[in-house]
């Protein structure tokens, strides 16, 4: 499977309001899911964010170009020059969705130790001062605090995974 | 060799470090801040990650911010370009202790360089000349006027943990030193942390030449030639070339092994550059030793035929150097502008969106850029936006070179130096090679010049 097939299914998938889509050939596997609330909440991207799940063989298999398009589309794009570390969506219902993003390049992790319960799960109650995560970045483990009230509504990352500056980490509807 | 290289830079050097990092085969990792999400560099590195917010000193940097970039894309290398952490000697030791491998100098020899009144002493121990001058740090009043008077005026009085310009003062007599003295020490405590200085016979005229420098891993040293960088503005280079038009093959010959032996003196490795002023009598003086790949390196890779880049690459993957001193040649003549995203005439910085951009071509032309049009130059960081240099068999073709390049060098919805190249290149004493370091003193103070910057301020 080369980048423009995938590329066309993605848009296969996003033009035709599938949920989830699934192929698998010559051992490769490709799984899309898509979200349908983020279709709701970002009318002004051009594209739909779509999630790609681990169903995806060892990313080494993968050329790099072919990786960086699998990459979750970060919600603060087009050139924005917000400083502020929140964004505020509008969402249905006239609520507004708050996303806590990493203060530090790091590396996500969703429990204090591997095999805690997570910090907070979707549903959550969260105060300013929750601890929802830890950013581990040069050996030592920062916890990153929820910064607002409200309920966990969106994990945007996966435990383990390395994240940026500002990358969208958690979607809580304040 | 390296699978994996992350650029701890922006702009056009991390491009140019892209380049050499994709012809030897070698994945790249850009790191970038908020600011510099549209750039260039982001766009053709392998990986890109966002390090921090635009100020400088919360992303580029921002040593844990660029480290924990390396540790989760899992380089083997950094490259540090130049400026930003490049003669940063606790960054290097960071790598060292993360086991990634700073591409430039031992962290001992970007230390010992980047204190100013240390080099000259060491320099001095390597039997490379220095200008007359007190090599301890000046305590005491009694002491300086004693030092200055030994030294012979007029002096200057340098921040020892300065360098590249900044922390500097010229006295031409004794009244002059004392009012001075404490009012450099305060500037270099607030502009360094560090309130020491030293003194230097100041050398009216003078051209800058420099030289540049490579050492590998096993000891092995050469020179490449010289640079003339003596058209400068409050010290920024505008102009650079080579060969410097005062040279002769046995100055040059003289010069350079002089910087070897003092390379390998100090075991330096990596890319580096000495810094001499030569006077009217083609005395040549120690001034500094830049650590690090420099802006101006192109000229000497068109002479030379080399990659300054690739070499520094190698070098710190620890292959031996392919040439010898024999085998370097020198060909023809380069000269360099830098473009900068300032007005021709005031120097007022000019960030904003470019609306409009062509680069010249054709042979001998080079450009090293980040520009693209549709790009907003950000406001926070150095102005520079692109590097035209030119190669041509003689210094008059080469400034002819240059000046049809720069009539094709065109910039649209910002201002940029163009038109001051433009004008440099006219100026007779340019054509004529009788540059020092007093031309853009006499270049910007000339009558036209000051009504046009007059006639600016007014509209």
């Amino acid at each position: 499977m080369n980048l423009k097939e995938i590329k066309d299914l993605i848009e296969l998938v996003s033009e035709k309001g599938l949920a989830e889509f699934e192929i698998e050939r010559q051992g490769f596997r490709l799984r899309i899911h898509c979200f349908k609330e983020t279709a709701a909440a970002a009318p002004s991207s051009a594209a739909t964010p779509l999630i790609v799940s681990t169903a995806v063989p060892s990313p080494s298999e993968l050329t790099t170009h072919e990786r960086k398009l699998l990459k979750p589309e970060t919600a603060a794009s087009a050139g924005s020059s917000q400083p502020a570390h929140s964004t505020e969506t509008a969402a249905e219902g006239g609520e507004t969705l708050h996303t806590i993003k990493s203060p530090i390049v790091g590396t996500f992790y969703r429990a204090p130790s591997q095999d805690s319960e997570p910090f907070v799960k979707i549903g959550d109650h969260v105060d300013s001062d929750t601890v929802v995560c830890i950013v581990e970045a040069m050996k030592l483990m920062n916890e990153i605090q929820a910064e607002v009230s409200g309920q966990v509504v969106k994990v945007f990352v996966e435990n383990g995974q390395p994240v940026e500056y500002g990358q969208p980490l958690f979607g809580i509807k304040v | 060799m390296f699978k994996k290289v992350l650029i701890a830079n922006r702009g056009e050097i991390a491009m140019r470090i892209i380049w050499a990092c994709k012809e030897l085969g070698i994945h790249t990792v850009a790191v970038f801040s908020e600011a510099d999400r549209d750039s260039l560099h982001v766009r053709f590195a392998d990986e890109a990650i966002c390090i921090g917010p635009p100020p400088s000193s919360q992303s580029y940097l921002n040593i844990p911010a660029v480290i924990s970039a390396a540790e989760i894309t899992n380089v083997d290398a950094i490259h540090p370009g130049y400026g930003f952490l490049a003669e940063n000697a606790y960054f290097a030791e960071v790598c060292e202790a993360c086991n990634i491998k700073f591409i430039g100098p031992s962290p001992a020899s970007i230390h010992l360089m980047g204190d100013k009144s240390r080099a000259r002493a060491t320099m001095k121990a390597a039997g490379v000349p220095i200008t007359p001058g007190f090599d301890g740090v000046i305590e005491d009043e009694d002491e300086a006027m004693g030092i200055a008077t030994e030294i012979g005026y007029p002096v200057i009085i340098k921040a020892s943990a300065g360098g590249g310009g900044r922390g500097m003062r010229i006295v031409r007599d004794a009244d002059e030193l004392t009012a001075a003295l404490p009012a450099a020490r305060q500037e270099a405590q607030l502009a360094f942390n560090n309130p020491a200085v030293y003194f230097e016979r100041y050398i009216e005229t003078a051209r800058h030449i420099e030289i540049q420098v490579l050492g590998d891993q096993h000891g092995n040293v050469v020179h490449l030639g010289e640079r003339e960088c003596s058209i400068q503005r409050r010290h920024q280079k505008l102009i650079e070339e080579s060969p410097s038009p005062a040279m002769t093959p046995e100055l040059r010959k003289t010069m350079g092994e002089i910087a070897v032996r003092a390379c390998r003196e100090i075991g330096y490795v990596s890319a580096g550059t000495i810094e001499f002023l030569l006077d009217e009598n083609k005395n040549f003086y120690f001034m500094e030793m830049n650590t690090r790949i420099q802006v101006e390196h192109p000229v000497t890779e068109f002479v030379t035929n080399t990659d300054l880049v690739r070499e520094q690459i190698l070098i710190a993957a620890g292959d031996r150097l392919e040439f010898d001193q024999e085998d370097i040649l020198f060909s023809g003549h380069a000269i360099e502008c830098r473009i900068n995203a300032e007005h021709p005439v005031t120097y007022a910085p000019s960030p904003g969106l470019i609306t409009a951009m062509n680069v010249p071509g054709g042979p001998g032309v080079r450009v090293d850029t980040a520009a693209y049009p549709g790009w907003f130059v950000p406001p926070h960081y150095d102005s520079l936006i692109a590097k035209l240099i030119v190669h041509h068999r003689t210094r008059e073709m080469a400034i002819a070179r240059m000046n049809r390049a720069l009539e094709a060098m065109i910039v649209e919805g910002i201002d940029t130096s163009v038109a001051l190249h433009q004008q440099i290149l006219a100026e007779p004493d340019f054509q004529a090679g009788r540059l020092s370091t007093k031309f853009m003193e006499r270049f910007n103070g000339k009558p036209t010049k000051r009504a046009a910057k007059e006639a600016s301020n007014v509209a």
